[in-house]
């Protein structure tokens, strides 16, 4: 589903983004992804994207090495991978219909079922009720389910989560994790990175902690795991360095 | 989705655009408006000139004027070279008599100047009609010398040589509205990409998230050319109104005004107005390309067709 071979990332003025990373990600898996501010989380899901090339190595992404992607053709493959953000993403000059609704359209999708499709994908986040809601009128958690709907409603293969819950309380923060577990075991790939260990320690599954851009470790946890001392000095590392220094914001490689 | 669905999400957003950002759009449609409007004013008034040019062109003569008192046999020998003239259309004797009549008619404050020249103040003339189209230089100019070098022959007025002097100050004036109008239209291209490359800023998040979900170039940039477009079609359809108002105007008010009746004499022709029309849409869409350009909002627009196909 997804491989990376001797992945490097080397961003103009010589900062390194990713050094050298091996990894598969199996169909159908949730992969959570950890690691201190600057580790190399982002860029890991932007490469996964296409919205930053790899330096070096190979990506592919169901078979296909995203990295020698023409530019007209990642609009494609952008298609079958959805993503979500710590800031949401929407527009909130448009409703929630709106806001979802940009896939639908551009498919060629009459009104009517643009809304059947909107609908249907809200509900699965349990909004189907705020359809002509405008993004200001909803709470943070539902904002946040908002995007998730937008990523979800063309049904992809990929559900990538960059701080999906970075701007949540706990509560709201398990109830979008839940979603995810939820879609998940719907059969949608999802990397979610994330900073909350205690997240990680609930759920398991498997984790890859990236420490200076290199895979520091991979471990297939089970849920109620207490972190192995090095994943969980990593996330504790990155707590410290979060309590010094707020969030870099959208868009610098972390 | 098919390029028609495509084309009708792309005139509804930016439709909406338009709407929105009213003012700035406004301005943007003003510019072209003016610069139109302006540019038609020109073009109107050198179509004027040029079809009156033509015309006089077409009226005009060669005027062969005879030594006065010159015998028959002469008469008939100029009259035979005459004859000989390349596209010969018309060849008129115009007697003193008539002479005089003539210049009577045109200036009978002068009728005293006639009576102090006695018996024949005027000189017998051949006025010679060509058909100036077909008259090619090479055989036209050997006959003209021959003519003029006849002895019989004092002098041959060419009425082409001030019709070739206003034709060259119309096409001065024809070069020069073409420069003030590729400078206006020029205008009118900045004002709208910088309007568009302002809209597009407003929607720059928007922009982003399209392009997250898969959203081709094609489909990204597309309603902000046809905002483009749309703003020079209406201030091309508003300029040609304005042009069509004011043409009307002047008809009705001044039309007995000699400079005025020049210029309005003839309107436009549909062909020129749809012309003019589709100029200021073509400039429209011109600058809603130069703007997203410099905006660099990602790779070159791909081939609708093939994105059509791959929907």
């Amino acid at each position: 589903m997804i491989e990376l071979y001797q992945v490097t990332k080397v961003y103009p003025g010589g900062q390194v983004g990713l050094r050298e990373v091996d990894l598969k990600i199996e169909k159908g898996q949730l992969v959570f992804l950890t690691g201190p501010s600057g580790a190399g989380k982002t860029t890991f899901l932007k490469l996964i994207y296409r919205e930053e090339m790899a330096t070096s190595g190979y990506i592919l992404v169901n078979g296909r090495n995203v990295s020698s992607l023409p530019a007209n053709k990642v609009p494609y493959l952008r298609r079958t991978i959805g993503v979500v953000f710590q800031s949401f993403r929407l527009i909130p000059r448009k409703t929630v219909f709106e806001n979802i609704a940009y896939l639908p359209r551009l498919l060629g999708m009459g009104g009517q079922e643009q809304r059947k499709h909107a609908y249907e994908t809200l509900r699965r986040v349990g909004l189907a009720h705020r359809m002509n809601a405008f993004p200001r009128q909803l709470s943070g958690g539902e904002q946040q389910r908002v995007a998730i709907a937008r990523a979800l409603i063309n049904q992809p293969d990929i559900l990538l989560a960059d701080e999906p819950t970075g701007n949540l309380d706990p509560e709201l923060s398990e109830e979008i994790l839940r979603l995810f577990l939820e879609i998940n075991l719907q059969g949608t790939t999802v990397i979610f990175a994330t900073h909350d260990r205690e997240l990680i320690r609930r759920v398991g599954r498997r984790v890859l902690t990236l420490e200076d851009g290199q895979l520091a470790r991979d471990d297939m946890l089970p849920a109620g795991t207490v972190l192995p001392p090095s994943a969980d000095a990593a996330v504790e590392a990155m707590d410290d360095a979060e309590a010094a220094a707020p969030d870099a914001p959208y868009g610098e490689p972390g | 989705m098919s390029l028609f669905q495509a084309l009708i999400y792309f005139f509804r957003e930016a439709a909406v655009n338009l709407v929105r950002g009213w003012k700035v759009s406004l301005l943007a449609i003003l510019t072209i408006t003016v610069s139109l409007f302006l540019g038609g004013v020109f073009l109107l008034a050198s179509e004027n000139l040029r079809s009156r040019l033509d015309q006089w062109r077409d009226e005009s003569r060669l005027v062969v004027y005879l030594d006065t008192g010159v015998e028959a046999a002469a008469r008939q020998r100029v009259r035979a070279l005459i004859e000989t003239a390349p596209a010969l259309v018309e060849v008129q004797i115009i007697e003193p008599d008539e002479a005089s009549e003539r210049f009577l008619r045109a200036f009978p404050s002068l009728a005293d100047l006639l009576e102090g020249w006695g018996e024949e103040p005027l000189p017998a003339s051949f006025e010679v009609r060509l058909d100036w189209s077909q008259v090619e230089k090479e055989r036209f100019d050997p006959w003209l010398q021959g003519l003029s070098a006849d002895v019989a022959v004092t002098m041959v007025d060419d009425d082409r040589d001030w019709l070739e002097q206003l034709e060259a100050a119309v096409i001065v004036l024809e070069g020069l509205a073409f420069v003030l109008g590729l400078v206006l239209l020029a205008t009118a291209v900045f004002t709208i990409s910088s309007v568009i490359r302002l809209t597009a800023y407003l929607y720059h998040d928007e922009i982003a998230v399209m392009r997250l979900v898969g959203a081709t170039e094609f489909f990204i940039r597309g309603p902000f050319y046809i905002e483009g477009f749309l703003q020079g079609l209406g201030g091309g359809l508003l300029a040609t109104g304005l042009l069509a108002g004011g043409h009307r105007l002047l008809t009705h008010e001044a039309g007995d005004v000699l400079v005025a009746s020049m210029l309005i004499d003839r309107f436009l022709s549909p062909g020129q107005l749809v012309a003019l029309v589709a100029l200021g849409a073509g400039a429209g869409l011109l600058g809603a390309i130069v703007s997203l350009r410099r905006e660099n909002l990602g790779a070159t627009a791909e081939n609708p067709e093939e994105w059509a196909e791959q929907e």
